[in-house]
């Protein structure tokens, strides 16, 4: 019993499986319905809503640009952080409490193609409602498409990424299923006023300042940029970029540390 | 051949808490052993760390002539291995066909998904949603999740925990049929009937320490032991007038307990049948898995610190 026990696999067979185990993912979120309510739903309405009660109203502090040009990268802000954070959080503690985790650790499933296979999910997710967001943007409230796709694009990459992180590593936090929800969303939620999704902040007040130093305004920004607001200024918006993944690398250090794959012993 | 699972003085603490101290056992290939303890007595613990999911502190252990502690093995073991959890860690919203194509699909050999809703008994409810079975239901989906990668060792961590008794017996037919294909299994239990229904061999665990250990039938010697006849006095006989001595239990119960239980009977009868007296409510009964479990088991229960060995 030497050398047959460590049978080698070709990389492309785990390919075969990290799609196989996209496609279970992706049943797993659109049957179970209540991460779509959180993702895709929540931002569609938000959108709506405040497009409508925004009209044709606009913003100073933004280089009087329509509010619901500004409500339109935002949301789709608001989108890839719901299902990177929220929705990925509750989902795995959801997993751990009931011992689906578990058993998915102690079957011969690598841990990398289960982690790659919920990012991708994720992933496209977050394009599902990107491209719901845009369409809805361009003809019900005339805000043009993005002016670079590639910006918008890598911005919508880097946010999944990085909030995905910080979802599994708020998930270590968070000691049972009950807790679960309540918890992620309010700490979402209030990450979301302080950086001004609702209410655009005046630059340079106090909360602006702060909010610098959290990863959701910037996130905005880069979304933002992409659809080149204000005009003149390179779709590119690394620096906002930089630090979204810097709060990333430090979640993804967290959850090294604390990941759990089972329930606490009582 | 190496046996299935080879364990040699395992050791873990978790913190101050010893879990498992000391523990040695063998299992061969296709038998049913069982760990039979309290709650906190180590069961879990023990098969969490021969699955590869816990480390230990010290010991050798072997799995299919492999160690689990060793991360190089675990893809290729965990193809060879299927564990039935204590939770019931299904997804309540994919259906029963569902959940076992997605786990099938993380082994190399696994058994046919229509095969394993057969065996576990769930024919005609490939298509319902887990939700919508009943509590037996869900756990027989449980075990067919256990064995869709087509095992050679199967973990059953408390199998019948929470069903009733139809679906306990239906359980434990799957699992001697399993061991009868050649699966090895290794289970734990709190439940003295499943044990002796169903394992070839028992480990008694108390405080993390193996208290016996030997095949179900003949566990401490208890086939051989002594024996106890228990009978109730006839109307106006008293102790003194029998041809052997007894110990009084309660009221007119009284019992003899000896190793020489045919010699005893038949003095005994015979003396009844001359005198032409009854004795109601005669029985003669050999300790039981039970007896012998509640005395290993007593520190534990009565929460006494642990001798020493």
């Amino acid at each position: 019993m030497t050398n047959d026990n460590v049978v080698p696999r070709h990389w492309w067979r785990d390919l075969r499986l990290v799609a196989h185990q996209v496609k279970y993912e992706q049943m797993a979120f659109w049957i179970n319905r209540v991460g779509a309510v959180f993702t895709v739903g929540f931002s569609v309405v938000f959108l709506v809503m405040l497009g409508l009660s925004a009209g044709n109203q606009r913003n100073a502090s933004l280089g009087d640009v329509r509010l619901v040009q500004y409500y339109v990268p935002g949301f789709i802000a608001y989108g890839v952080m719901a299902a990177g954070f929220t929705t990925l959080a509750i989902t795995i503690v959801v997993r751990r409490e009931t011992g689906l985790l578990k058993r998915l650790r102690l079957s011969p499933l690598p841990t990398w193609v289960l982690i790659t296979s919920i990012f991708l999910s994720t992933l496209m997710v977050a394009l599902a409602q990107v491209a719901v967001l845009i369409v809805i943007g361009r003809f019900a409230y005339q805000v043009p498409f993005p002016s670079s796709w590639p910006a918008l694009l890598v911005a919508v990459l880097v946010g999944i990424v990085s909030f995905s992180a910080m979802g599994i590593a708020i998930s270590c936090a968070v000691p049972n299923q009950e807790t679960a929800g309540p918890v992620t969303s309010i700490v979402f939620f209030i990450l979301l006023f302080l950086a001004g999704l609702w209410f655009p902040l005046p630059p340079g007040s106090g909360l602006a300042k702060f909010s610098n130093y959290l990863p959701v305004r910037h996130l905005m920004t880069a979304m933002d940029r992409s659809f080149q607001i204000p005009r003149g200024t390179s779709p590119w918006a690394w620096d906002d970029l930089l630090v979204v993944a810097l709060w990333g690398i430090g979640a993804t250090l967290i959850s090294l540390r604390r990941f759990r794959w089972s329930p606490r012993r009582s | 051949m190496v046996p299935a699972l080879s364990v040699r003085h395992l050791e873990k603490s978790y913190g101050p808490l010893t879990a498992v101290d000391d523990v040695t056992f063998d299992v061969e290939r296709g038998e049913i052993f069982a760990l039979l303890g309290p709650n906190g007595a180590g069961k879990t613990t023990t098969i969490e760390i021969l699955e590869g999911f816990l480390t230990r502190d010290r010991g050798e252990v072997m799995v299919l002539g492999v160690d689990p502690g060793e991360a190089p093995h675990l893809r290729w073991l965990r193809n060879q291995i299927g564990v039935v959890l204590q939770e019931l860690a299904v997804e309540p919203f994919f259906t029963v066909r569902q959940v076992l194509e997605r786990n099938a699909g993380f082994y190399s050999h696994p058994r046919p998904v229509d095969e394993v809703i057969e065996l576990v008994g769930l024919t005609h409810k490939g298509d319902v949603k887990v939700k919508k079975l009943s509590g037996g239901q869900q756990r027989r989906l449980d075990i067919g999740l256990g064995i869709v990668g087509n095992p050679s060792i199967l973990f059953l961590d408390e199998p019948t925990t929470g069903l009733d008794p139809a679906a306990r017996r239906t359980t434990w037919d799957l699992v001697r049929l399993l061991s009868a294909q050649g699966t090895t299994v290794l289970m734990s239990s709190h439940y003295m009937d499943e044990v002796e229904a169903l394992a070839h061999r028992v480990a008694v665990l108390s405080r993390g320490r193996i208290a016996a250990q030997g095949p179900t039938a003949s566990l401490g010697g208890r086939d051989t032991g002594e024996v106890t006849i228990r009978f109730t006095l006839p109307t106006d006989i008293g102790v003194d007038d029998l041809p052997i001595p007894v110990t009084p239990v309660v009221d007119d119960l009284v019992e003899i307990r000896t190793s020489d239980e045919l010699n005893i009977l038949h003095r005994l009868t015979s003396w009844a049948l001359e005198r032409r007296v009854a004795l109601a409510g005669l029985v003669v009964t050999r300790e039981t898995l039970e007896d012998m479990y509640l005395a290993l088991t007593r520190d534990d229960r009565a929460g006494a610190t642990r001798s020493s060995p």
